[in-house]
C-alpha cells in the first residue's frame, strides 16, 4: 500500500519577481489522503496548478508513477491520472451534464472526434461510480451547486484517476453534503485512489486525512499524520501564531427600544413571514443551510431583492426599501458574500475601493472630488485595519485574501452605518485575519452599531454573536441565546434543519 | 419535441414564417418561386460568411475583419489569376482564395495567440490593413474583366424558373456550395474536439485549457477556418455580381455579426448553432426584401429594419432580466 | 487565487495607462520626426493647419467611443448619431432661416442647440436599450445606427442637404490666433471630458461601474443611470462632430463616414488605452493625431502614386497592430 505515487522535488515558482514556492517538496502514496492546508497566498494553489500542467515550475521535478517531468502539460498530467477538481468545479455552464463529464474522455484519448453515443455512456457510468443520479441532458449552469461538484466527482473517477486534487471542495456545501463527501473520500480510498485534499478548515482536514502538509509563505512548514496533530498546532504551523478564543469581550445589546424592526417580511418562494428584533449594540446571527433564504433575507434588508409584503421598521419609523440606494440612506450596509464579485473592483486602487460608498461625501457639491480628502480617508481606514500595503494607490488585487475582506469591511464602515449586514465575512480568509475580523465585529457593536452577521461558521457565531436565529426552508425556525447554548446543539439544529 | 418547440432557433423560424405570411397576405406575388430563390441567392454569401462568424462567435470572440478578408482574397485571386491569362471556371478561383484565406487567418492567429491579445482589438488593425493592402497594392477600381469560364456563372442556376417581373431566374448552383459547407460547420461543431473546444471556451476558457483544450490550436484552426469561408463568399459573390470589388463588404461587418446573433448566436460566446445562423441571415433577406413588396418605398426600408431590429435585441434582454431575478433562487426549482 | 472575470466585451484585458501615453507620445514624436525629415511640406504651417482643420471630428467620435467602452459598452451609432444630429441642425436652420434674417449669429448657437439636444436624444435611447433594457451594448448600438441612419435617409430622401447660412462655415473655415475652430472645440472637449472622468463623482462611479458593475452595484452605484449618462454624453460628442463636419463641408449626407469612420473610432479608442474601468483622454486625443499624421504624412509622401491614399489605411493597421504587440511586451516586462 505504501506505493509512492507522486513526488515532487525542490519545487519553486516565481510570479511578477514574487516567490509563490519555495524549494517545496512532498509525497503522495496509493490510497492515502493528504491533507494540504495553508493561508491565502501560502502557495496551495499554485501547487495544485503545477501538478495539474497549468503552470510550468521555475526549479525542481516532479515524478508520477516513476516517470519523470521537469513541467507538465494539462494533458499529460490527466494522462497520468491526475485529476483535480477546483474550487469552481471547472465545469461549462453552458454545455449539458453528459459532455461535461463524458468529454475529457475524448480530449485525453487525443481523440478529434466526438462519438456522442460514447460520451453519453461514460457520463452514466461516471454518475452511476459516485451513485448520483442528474439527467444528463441538463444545462450545467442551471443546476445547484451540490449537483455540480458531483458532476465535478463524476467526470474525475471517469478519467480513472490515481490521483484526485480537491481544492476547497467543501466551501459551498452544506454540512450534510460535506458527510457525503467524506463517504465518497473513503470509499475511493479503498478504491486505491489518492487523494490531495485542500482546504483552509482544519476540522475538515484533520477528520478526513491520513497526513497533513502544511504551506506558510511558499514553504513547506509541517509534514506529519494527522492522528499526532490537533488543531491548535496547526494553526499554529499555519500562522504562525497562537491564537487565544478563551477570553473574548462580547458586546452587551442596548435595552431600548430596538434598532430595528422586520415584521413578516414575505419574499416567495425565498422566505416568508420574518419577523426579528435587532438592537443597537447587537450583533445578531442568521444561520442556516444552502437554499434557507438567508441570503435573500439579507439582500432584502438592502433593497437588492426587495420584500414583496411585510414592514421594516427603523428606530421607530417604517421605512421602505426599494432599492439599495433606498438601503444606504437608511444607512444600511451590506458586506456581500462573494467578495470577488459582489465586493471589490481588482484592478483599481485601493483608495478607490475604499471610498465607494461615500464619494459623493467626499465631493463637493458640484460632484467634484476633494482629492486630498479622499487620499485621507482611504489612508486612514488603511491603518485603522491594519490593512497591509505598501501604497493605497496599488490596485486591489495586489493584497491578500484576508486584506481584501478588510478593505470591503472599510468600505461599509466608511460610511458608518447604524446597521452593518454581514454575509459570511470570513468565508476563504486566513486564520489570522479571521481572528481579527472577529475582534472588529465585536467591537463595532460596541461602538453602538447592530450588526446582522449571516453565516454557517459556527465556532464563528458563538464567538461574536448575542443571539443566532435559525432559518429553514425561508422561515425563523429557532432562536438561540449564546449564553444558553453551545456549539454541539447549534451544529445538531443546523444540520437537522435539512429537512 | 419539447425542447425543439423552446430551442432559440424554431422561436426565429416561427418569426420568419409569420413576416412570410403577414407580407404574403398583403401581396400574393411574395409567395412565388422566384422570390424564394431570390432571397435564397442574396442570402448565400452572407451566410458563408456567418458560419465564420458563428465559430469565432461561440468561441467567445468577436472578430470584424472578415469582410477585408473577403476583399483581399477575392480581389487577389482575380487580378492574379486574370494576370496569368486564367479562362476556366469558379474552381480554381475558389481553391486560390482559399489558400490565402487560410494563410490570413493563420496570421492572425499567430498574432492573437503569440502577443495574447484580444481577437477583437486585432481584428480592428487587421481590417484596415486588409482594405488598405487591397487598394494600395492591388488595385483601386471595380474590374468588370471576367475569365470566360466565369462569364454565364451568375445565371447558373439548379433548378430555373420563369418570372413575369423578373424574367428567367431560378435556384443559384452555389446553393450547393452553401449545403456543403453548412453540413461541414454542422459536423465540425458537433462531432469533433474542436468544434467542442469552441463551446468549451467560449463557456469558460479558463476551465477549457485546464480540461486540456489546446486553446491556441483551436484558436488558430477556427481563424483559419473563417478566413478561408470569408474568401469563398467573396469569391462567389464577384461571380454574382460579374464584377470584382477592392472595398467588398466594406462596412456590413456589423450586418453579418447582427444576423448571426439574431439566429441565436451568444455575443458572449459558447451558444449559436448553424441552422440559426441560416435562419437569422433568412430572416434579414426576408425582411428586407418583404419590405418592397409592402410598399413601403426604398427610404423608410433601413429605418423599419432598425426599428425591427430594436425589437429584436430588447424581448429576449427583458426577457433575460426578469429571469436574473430568479438567478436569486437557484433552490426553489428543487422542491 | 481568484479567476480574471472576463468582461463582456471586449475581454478581461487590461492597459496600462501611464505606460501607454508614454508609448503613444514617442511613437507620435518619432512619426512627426520621420515626416518632417524626408517630406519639406510636412512641417509647414499650412500643413499642420489642415491637419488641426481635419482631426477634430474623429477625434471627438473617438471620445464618445471611449467614454462608452470605458463603462464596458461600444457605441456603434456614433457616426450615425453626428450625421443624424447634424442633419436636423442643419435643417431647422434651413427652415428657421426666414426668421433669422439679420441674426445669422444666433443662429449658430441654434444650430448647436439643435445638434446637441438631438445627439443626446440619440444617446438616451442607446442609454435605455444598453443600460435599463440590459442589451448587449454592441447589438443595442448596432440596431440604433440602422435606426439612425434610416431616419436620416428618410429626412433627407437620399440626398445631401445643402445651402447653410455662410456664418455656419465660420466653425469649419476659420482660425483664432492662429488655431482652427474645431481644433479650438476638440480642445475644450478633451480638457472637459479629461476633468470629468478624472475629477468629477460622475467619473470615479463610471471606472467603478466599468471595472465591476456587480460590486457597483452592492456600493450604492445606479449602473443603469450611469450608463444613461455615458449614452447621452456619447451621443453628444457625436453631434458636436456633426457640426463641425456641417461647418468644414458646407454640407450634410447621411452616408458621411459610414464605412470608415466606426472603425476609426474603435481604433483611436483602443490605441488611446481604453478599457472596461480604464480610460484616458490624452490617451485617445495622442492616438488621433497619430492617425492624422500617418494620414497627412503618407498623403505627401506618395503624391502621383496610384492609390496613395490607402496607403495611410494600410500603415494605420499595421501599425495598431504593433503597438498592441510592443504594449504586449511591455506588460510582460512589467509582471516579470
Amino acid at each position: 500500500m505504501n506505493e509512492e505515487l507522486l513526488r515532487v522535488e525542490h519545487i519553486s515558482k516565481y510570479f511578477a519577481g514574487v516567490r509563490a514556492l519555495d524549494d517545496v517538496s512532498f509525497n503522495i502514496n496509493r490510497g492515502e489522503v493528504r491533507g494540504l492546508v495553508g493561508e491565502n497566498g501560502s502557495g496551495k494553489s499554485t501547487m495544485i496548478k503545477i501538478i495539474a500542467g497549468v503552470y510550468e515550475p521555475d526549479k525542481g521535478d516532479i515524478y508520477i508513477n516513476g516517470n519523470h517531468y521537469k513541467r507538465l502539460t494539462p494533458i499529460i498530467s490527466i494522462r497520468e491520472g491526475i485529476q483535480v477538481i477546483y474550487q469552481d468545479f471547472s465545469l461549462f455552464p453552458n454545455l449539458t451534464v453528459a459532455e461535461n463529464i463524458g468529454i475529457n474522455r475524448v480530449i485525453s484519448k487525443g481523440g478529434r472526434v466526438v462519438n456522442w453515443k460514447e460520451v453519453y455512456e461514460s457520463a452514466k457510468e461516471g454518475l452511476s461510480r459516485v451513485g448520483a443520479d442528474i439527467p444528463l441532458d441538463a444545462i450545467t449552469g442551471e443546476l445547484p451547486t451540490a449537483d455540480r461538484q458531483i458532476i465535478a466527482i463524476a467526470r474525475a473517477l471517469l478519467e480513472d484517476a490515481r490521483l484526485i486534487i480537491m481544492d476547497e471542495p467543501t466551501t459551498a456545501l452544506t454540512q450534510l453534503e460535506i458527510q457525503h463527501l467524506f463517504k465518497t473520500i473513503n470509499d475511493l480510498k479503498k478504491r486505491g485512489i489518492s487523494i490531495l485534499f485542500v482546504s483552509h478548515k482544519l476540522n475538515e482536514v484533520k477528520e478526513i486525512s491520513d497526513s497533513i502538509l502544511i504551506f506558510r509563505d511558499g514553504k513547506k512548514v509541517l509534514d506529519q499524520e494527522a492522528e499526532e496533530l490537533d488543531i491548535k498546532t496547526m494553526e499554529y504551523y499555519m500562522t504562525g501564531r497562537q491564537i487565544d478564543t478563551s477570553s473574548i469581550a462580547y458586546s452587551e445589546p442596548e435595552e431600548a427600544p430596538p434598532l430595528l424592526k422586520v415584521e413578516n417580511l414575505t419574499l416567495r418562494p425565498c422566505f416568508s413571514n420574518v419577523s426579528f428584533e435587532l438592537k443597537s449594540r447587537e450583533v445578531l446571527g442568521i444561520t442556516g443551510l444552502l437554499g434557507s433564504g438567508r441570503t435573500e433575507l439579507a439582500l432584502s434588508l438592502f433593497g437588492e431583492l426587495p420584500a414583496e409584503s411585510g414592514e421594516i421598521w427603523l428606530e421607530g419609523k417604517k421605512v421602505f426599501i426599494k432599492r439599495v440606494q433606498d438601503a444606504m440612506e437608511q444607512e444600511i450596509g451590506y458586506v456581500p458574500e462573494d467578495r470577488i464579485k459582489e465586493g471589490l473592483f481588482l484592478e483599481q486602487s485601493i483608495s478607490n475601493n475604499l471610498v465607494v460608498t461615500i464619494i459623493d461625501w467626499l465631493a463637493s457639491k458640484m460632484g467634484i472630488i476633494r482629492n486630498q480628502t479622499k487620499l485621507k480617508t482611504a489612508e486612514e481606514w488603511v491603518s485603522k485595519l491594519e490593512i497591509k500595503t505598501p501604497s493605497v494607490e496599488n490596485p486591489a488585487n495586489s493584497l491578500s485574501g484576508g486584506n481584501q475582506q478588510r478593505v470591503v469591511l472599510a468600505k461599509w464602515l466608511a460610511g458608518n452605518p447604524k446597521i452593518l449586514i454581514l454575509n459570511g465575512p470570513t468565508v476563504g480568509v486566513d486564520v489570522g485575519s479571521k481572528a481579527a475580523i472577529h475582534e472588529l465585529i465585536r467591537n463595532l457593536a460596541k461602538q453602538g452599531m447592530g450588526i446582522i452577521l449571516i453565516s454557517d461558521d459556527i465556532p464563528e457565531l458563538m464567538q461574536t454573536c448575542n443571539r443566532i436565529l435559525l432559518m429553514r426552508d425561508g422561515r425563523i425556525v429557532k432562536e438561540f441565546r449564546r449564553e444558553e447554548t453551545n456549539e454541539e446543539e447549534l451544529h445538531r439544529h443546523l444540520v437537522a434543519a435539512k429537512n | 419535441m419539447k425542447k425543439l418547440l423552446n430551442s432559440h432557433e424554431f422561436v426565429v423560424f416561427l418569426i420568419l414564417m409569420i413576416i412570410s405570411i403577414v407580407i404574403g397576405f398583403r401581396n400574393p406575388l411574395f409567395f412565388s418561386a422566384s422570390t424564394l430563390f431570390d432571397i435564397v441567392r442574396g442570402s448565400i454569401v452572407y451566410c458563408i460568411m456567418g458560419l465564420g462568424v458563428l465559430m469565432v462567435l461561440i468561441s467567445g470572440n468577436v472578430d470584424i475583419s472578415f469582410v477585408a478578408i473577403a476583399a483581399m482574397t477575392s480581389y487577389s485571386t482575380h487580378m492574379l489569376l486574370l494576370g496569368l491569362g486564367y479562362n476556366g471556371g469558379i474552381g480554381l478561383y475558389l481553391v486560390v482564395s482559399i489558400v490565402f484565406g487560410l494563410l490570413a487567418g493563420l496570421l492572425m492567429a499567430f498574432i492573437v495567440n503569440q502577443f495574447d491579445l484580444p481577437i477583437f482589438y486585432v481584428s480592428l488593425g487587421y481590417q484596415t490593413l486588409w482594405y488598405g493592402f487591397n487598394l494600395f497594392f492591388i488595385g483601386r477600381a471595380m474590374n468588370f474583366n471576367l475569365p470566360e469560364g466565369l462569364v454565364g456563372y451568375y445565371s447558373r442556376f439548379l433548378i430555373k424558373v420563369k418570372d413575369p417581373v423578373a424574367g428567367e431566374t431560378g435556384l443559384h448552383v452555389s446553393v450547393v456550395y452553401l449545403l456543403i459547407i453548412a453540413i461541414f460547420v454542422w459536423w465540425l461543431l458537433k462531432y469533433t474536439t474542436f468544434g467542442r473546444g469552441l463551446y468549451a471556451m467560449g463557456g469558460n476558457r479558463e476551465v477549457a485549457i485546464r480540461a486540456g483544450f489546446n486553446v491556441k490550436r483551436i484558436t488558430y484552426l477556427m481563424l483559419a477556418l473563417s478566413g478561408a469561408l470569408a474568401a469563398v463568399a467573396g469569391v462567389i459573390q464577384g461571380a454574382y455580381s460579374r464584377s470584382f470589388n477592392p472595398v467588398l463588404f466594406m462596412g456590413q461587418d456589423l450586418d453579418v455579426i447582427a444576423a448571426v446573433v439574431i439566429g441565436g448566436a451568444a455575443i458572449t460566446g459558447g451558444r449559436g448553432s448553424v441552422v440559426g445562423t441560416i435562419l437569422g441571415v433568412l430572416l434579414i433577406q426576408v425582411l428586407n426584401r418583404g419590405l418592397i413588396f409592402l410598399g413601403v418605398s426604398a427610404e423608410w426600408q433601413k429605418m423599419v429594419v432598425g426599428l425591427v431590429l430594436i425589437i429584436f435585441i430588447s424581448i429576449p434582454a427583458i426577457a433575460e432580466q426578469r429571469q436574473g431575478r430568479l438567478k436569486y433562487f437557484p433552490m426553489g426549482k428543487e422542491k | 487565487m481568484a479567476e480574471q472575470k472576463r468582461g463582456k466585451f471586449p475581454g478581461g484585458f487590461r492597459f496600462n495607462i501611464e505606460d501607454r501615453v508614454l508609448l503613444l507620445s514617442v511613437v507620435l514624436i518619432i512619426l512627426v520626426i520621420f515626416f518632417g525629415a524626408i517630406e519639406d511640406r510636412f512641417l509647414t504651417g499650412s500643413s499642420i493647419r489642415s491637419m488641426a482643420f481635419q482631426c477634430p471630428e474623429i477625434g471627438l467620435m473617438g471620445l464618445g467611443m471611449a467614454i462608452a467602452m470605458m463603462i464596458d459598452g461600444i457605441n456603434l451609432s456614433i457616426n450615425d448619431t453626428a450625421n443624424l444630429s447634424a442633419l436636423i441642425a442643419g435643417l431647422s436652420i434651413v427652415k428657421l432661416a426666414p426668421f433669422f434674417a439679420g441674426h445669422e449669429f444666433l443662429s449658430i448657437v441654434i444650430v448647436f442647440l439643435v445638434a446637441i439636444a438631438t445627439g443626446a436624444a440619440c444617446g438616451a435611447l442607446n442609454g435605455l436599450l444598453a443600460g435599463y433594457i440590459g442589451a448587449p451594448p454592441i447589438l443595442a448600438t448596432l440596431a440604433t445606427l440602422t435606426l439612425y441612419r434610416g431616419i436620416s435617409v428618410v429626412i433627407t430622401g437620399g440626398k445631401t442637404l445643402t445651402g447653410f447660412p455662410k456664418e455656419l462655415s465660420i466653425i469649419g473655415h476659420q482660425v483664432v490666433m492662429g488655431i482652427p475652430i474645431p481644433f479650438v472645440i476638440f480642445l475644450i472637449v478633451g480638457i472637459l471630458m479629461y476633468f470629468v472622468l478624472e475629477y468629477t463623482t460622475f467619473g470615479f462611479k463610471v471606472r467603478m461601474s466599468g471595472t465591476n458593475p456587480t460590486a457597483a452595484k452592492f456600493s450604492g452605484i445606479d449602473n443603469r443611470s450611469i450608463a444613461m449618462k455615458v449614452y447621452i454624453l456619447s451621443g453628444i460628442l457625436g453631434a458636436i462632430a456633426g457640426i463641425i463636419v456641417m461647418s468644414r463641408t458646407n454640407s450634410v449626407a447621411y452616408e458621411y463616414g459610414t464605412r470608415t469612420y466606426i472603425l476609426l473610432t474603435l481604433l483611436i479608442s483602443v490605441l488611446g488605452g481604453t478599457s472596461p474601468g480604464f480610460g484616458n483622454v490624452v490617451g485617445v486625443i495622442l492616438a488621433t493625431f497619430i492617425l492624422q499624421v500617418l494620414s497627412t504624412g503618407f498623403h505627401m509622401l506618395l503624391l502621383g502614386v496610384r492609390g496613395s491614399s490607402f496607403f495611410k489605411d494600410f500603415s494605420w493597421g499595421v501599425l495598431f497592430i504593433a503597438i498592441l504587440i510592443i504594449d504586449h511586451f511591455m506588460r510582460r516586462e512589467k509582471s516579470i
